[in-house]
């Protein structure tokens, strides 16, 4: 399972190119949504220390000491969360221990603090410096605070005194619009996303569709439909397309000289074979009828393998579709021809004209041409043949009135079951050599009694569209 | 009966050549394409003995120009491509038999009497013609079921007269069938076997039409 997801991923250009790109979306999906929630953070965080530096400053300047040292507020601060309890914002004013006076915390404190203190952890201020400090604050919240210490000019008493002028505003101010802008950011990116995977997807099908085209048009090579590749291909893959069409028309080159070649050597040798033949033929002597049978035995020879060598070119033909009706009209015209001397009565059954032979034209012929010349050779009179589709196959029948073949010899008479050292060349080899190429070809011939009563041969050949 | 080999294998060719003239044939001999077509083309043959792989023009597209140009004789091919391809692309051509290499010279002998037979419109080896029967397949002739004693020329003679019993045969027709090409054809032979066949036959079943040829007829 785990290996047949990996082939999978592996052997399919769709997935490799799906999920690369998602997994570079994601990520940069990702890091982008990190950046800006800490973008959006820090300024949150830098808008809410401005606040209170704005706050800290009117306090500042609302602040007064009167002649007797007493701390006062003469201008209120305007925000209403100061007025509150617990609203969130604070101000408290610290007086710092000095000479001649105690350090007090929360000499003054805004309404919101209630009844609460601020506890600020001392430090040594300068006049008029700023700090910036987290404490814990009312009801267990977390306060961010700014401190400032002041100290008055003039009366004697009161200048001794230095002031800490804190204003402190609750953390959860800014947690709450950064938690908002993280869930707005993360859905809005979510939804990029979903929409970049689907944009993706289209892609790659529609970047990959000359890829199925390209696959279609093979098949319709193989399918014996077409001779070469077809149709209007993107550059990248015209050198493809091309180079794979030179190999279909090399192959097609080769075949053809091989069968060219096999039947020049047979012409080679069957000249003289005559020759011999003819020249002892007649004459009664040992050495003459020892050349009768051996020249008998080399025609079978030539026979059989000149036949082998073609059924051995049959896997080479893709790309070939021959139309049934041609075929076999000239094969019949070629018969009558042939037998002219016996009153023979051929008739060609049910024969769609479309029904086309995935393959060869002349292994068509070969196959054809022996079953009915044999056909011819037996019948009395009557040879029919019939034709039709059943599936991917087509099914040719050919019937003779003849006298048959026995069921026990059929076996025999199509060389099975004999090893192929064994069998004798020339015997029987018509029927022999049609069912070796029709096996080539993925067919099969079936013998039975025919309803003429004599032999009805069944030749099964894959079909063309 | 007139027949043309053309066959380019010079042994084969006079096997061939010398197994006709003794089945009562006459015979003429091609070894290349082009001989053979003007052969075929210029000469009255009764067949063809047609071999495919010829020098200088090969069998097929002799056989094709004799055909185009009406030339209707039977044309037996003799070939060592016995592929069914190679078979129909024959016939197609005009050939009227096939026989692959090696054969038995009988079987040829056979095949090339029934295609005369046949040229003639005879459908089978007897020919009758009135109480004369010519029995193809063994060379003799019979009178009221007697054979009838001939000589070669005698015999070709007749024979083509029987297998074109009724019709008007010229002199020059006959010289043409019963002698090869090369031989002399001014003599006055034919009216010399015309005689002796006279004798040998029912009285007036060989009609001579003045200036014009021979008829033979089925009844005096």
């Amino acid at each position: 399972m785990k290996i047949a997801r990996a082939t999978a991923l592996r052997g399919s250009l769709r997935l490799r190119l799906l999920a690369g790109t998602l997994l570079w979306v994601a990520a940069s999906l990702v890091v982008a949504g990190l950046a800006l929630d800490k973008l959006f953070r820090d300024h949150v965080a830098e808008q809410f220390h401005a606040a209170l530096q704005t706050h800290l400053d009117q306090l500042t300047a609302g602040f007064v000491v009167d002649e007797q040292g007493r701390p006062a507020l003469a201008t209120p601060l305007s925000d209403p969360r100061l007025s509150r309890p617990y609203g969130g914002l604070y101000w408290q004013i610290d007086r710092l221990a000095g000479d001649g006076s105690a350090a007090a915390t929360g000499v003054l404190r805004s309404r919101s603090l209630w009844d609460s203190v601020l506890a600020v952890p001392s430090d040594s201020l300068a006049d008029g410096e700023m700090h910036r400090h987290r404490v814990a604050g009312p009801e267990g919240s977390t306060l961010g605070l700014s401190e400032r210490s002041v100290r008055f000019d003039g009366a004697a008493a009161a200048s001794a005194t230095r002031w800490r002028l804190i204003v402190a505003a609750d953390e959860r101010l800014i947690a709450e619009p950064v938690a908002r802008f993280s869930g707005a950011l993360w859905r809005a990116l979510a939804l990029l996303g979903v929409g970049l995977a689907l944009a993706v997807l289209v892609q790659v099908v529609v970047g990959l569709a000359p890829l199925r085209r390209l696959r279609v048009a093979l098949g319709r090579v193989r399918d014996g439909r077409s001779e070469r590749l077809q149709g209007n291909f993107p550059v990248e893959l015209m050198p493809l397309v091309e180079d794979f069409n030179g190999v279909l028309a090399h192959n097609g080159e080769v075949l053809r000289r091989a069968r060219t070649q096999a039947g020049n050597l047979a012409h080679a040798l069957k000249t003289p074979l005559s020759v011999l033949a003819n020249a002892a033929h007649g004459r009664q002597d040992e050495e003459s009828r020892m050349i009768t049978e051996q020249v008998e035995v080399a025609r079978r020879q030539v026979d059989y393998h000149l036949a082998r060598a073609q059924a051995a070119a049959v896997t080479h033909g893709a790309g070939a579709r021959t139309l049934l009706a041609p075929v076999i009209a000239g094969l019949l015209r070629t018969m009558r021809r042939i037998h002219a001397e016996r009153p023979l009565e051929l008739q060609v059954g049910v024969m769609p004209e479309a029904l086309a032979f995935r393959g060869e034209v002349q292994d068509l012929q070969e196959m054809l041409g022996n079953l009915l010349d044999n056909a011819c050779k037996w019948a009395t009179q009557r040879v029919e043949l019939a034709a039709q589709r059943d599936g991917e196959m087509l099914r040719i029948t050919i019937d003779d009135d003849g006298s048959g073949v026995a069921a026990a010899q059929r076996d025999a008479v199509l060389g099975r079951g004999v090893r192929a050292d064994e069998q004798t060349p020339g015997s029987g080899l018509g029927l022999a050599i049609v069912d070796e190429l029709a096996r080539l070809y993925g067919g099969h011939v079936d013998l039975a009694a025919s309803p003429l009563h004599g032999l009805r041969v069944t030749l099964s050949l894959p079909a063309a569209v | 009966m007139r027949i043309l080999i053309v066959e380019d294998e010079p042994t084969l060719n006079a096997q061939l050549a010398s197994s006709l003239c003794a089945a009562g044939y006459v015979v003429d001999s091609a070894d290349n394409g082009v001989d053979a077509h003007f052969m075929g083309d210029s000469e009255a043959f009764d067949a063809v003995v047609l071999d495919l792989g010829l020098p200088r023009m090969d069998g097929l597209t002799v056989l094709r120009k004799w055909r185009a140009a009406g030339r209707a004789m039977p044309v037996l091919i003799l070939t060592a491509r016995d592929g069914w391809h190679e078979k129909v692309t024959g016939i197609d051509a005009g050939a009227d038999d096939y026989l692959t290499k090696p054969f038995h010279m009988e079987e040829l002998l056979a095949r090339l009497r029934a295609l005369i037979r046949r040229a003639g419109g005879h459908a089978s080896a007897e020919i009758v013609c009135g109480p004369l029967l010519l029995d193809t397949r063994n060379g003799r002739v019979l009178v009221a079921g007697q054979v009838l004693a001939l000589t070669g020329h005698e015999y070709r003679v007749l024979a083509y007269l029987i297998h074109h019993a009724g019709e008007l045969v010229s002199r020059s027709e006959l010289i043409e069938h019963i002698y090869a090409q090369d031989f002399d054809r001014d003599s006055n032979t034919v009216e010399v076997f015309i005689a002796r066949l006279r004798k040998k036959l029912p009285v007036g079943l060989i009609e001579t039409v003045r200036g014009l040829g021979y008829r033979l007829l089925e009844r005096p």
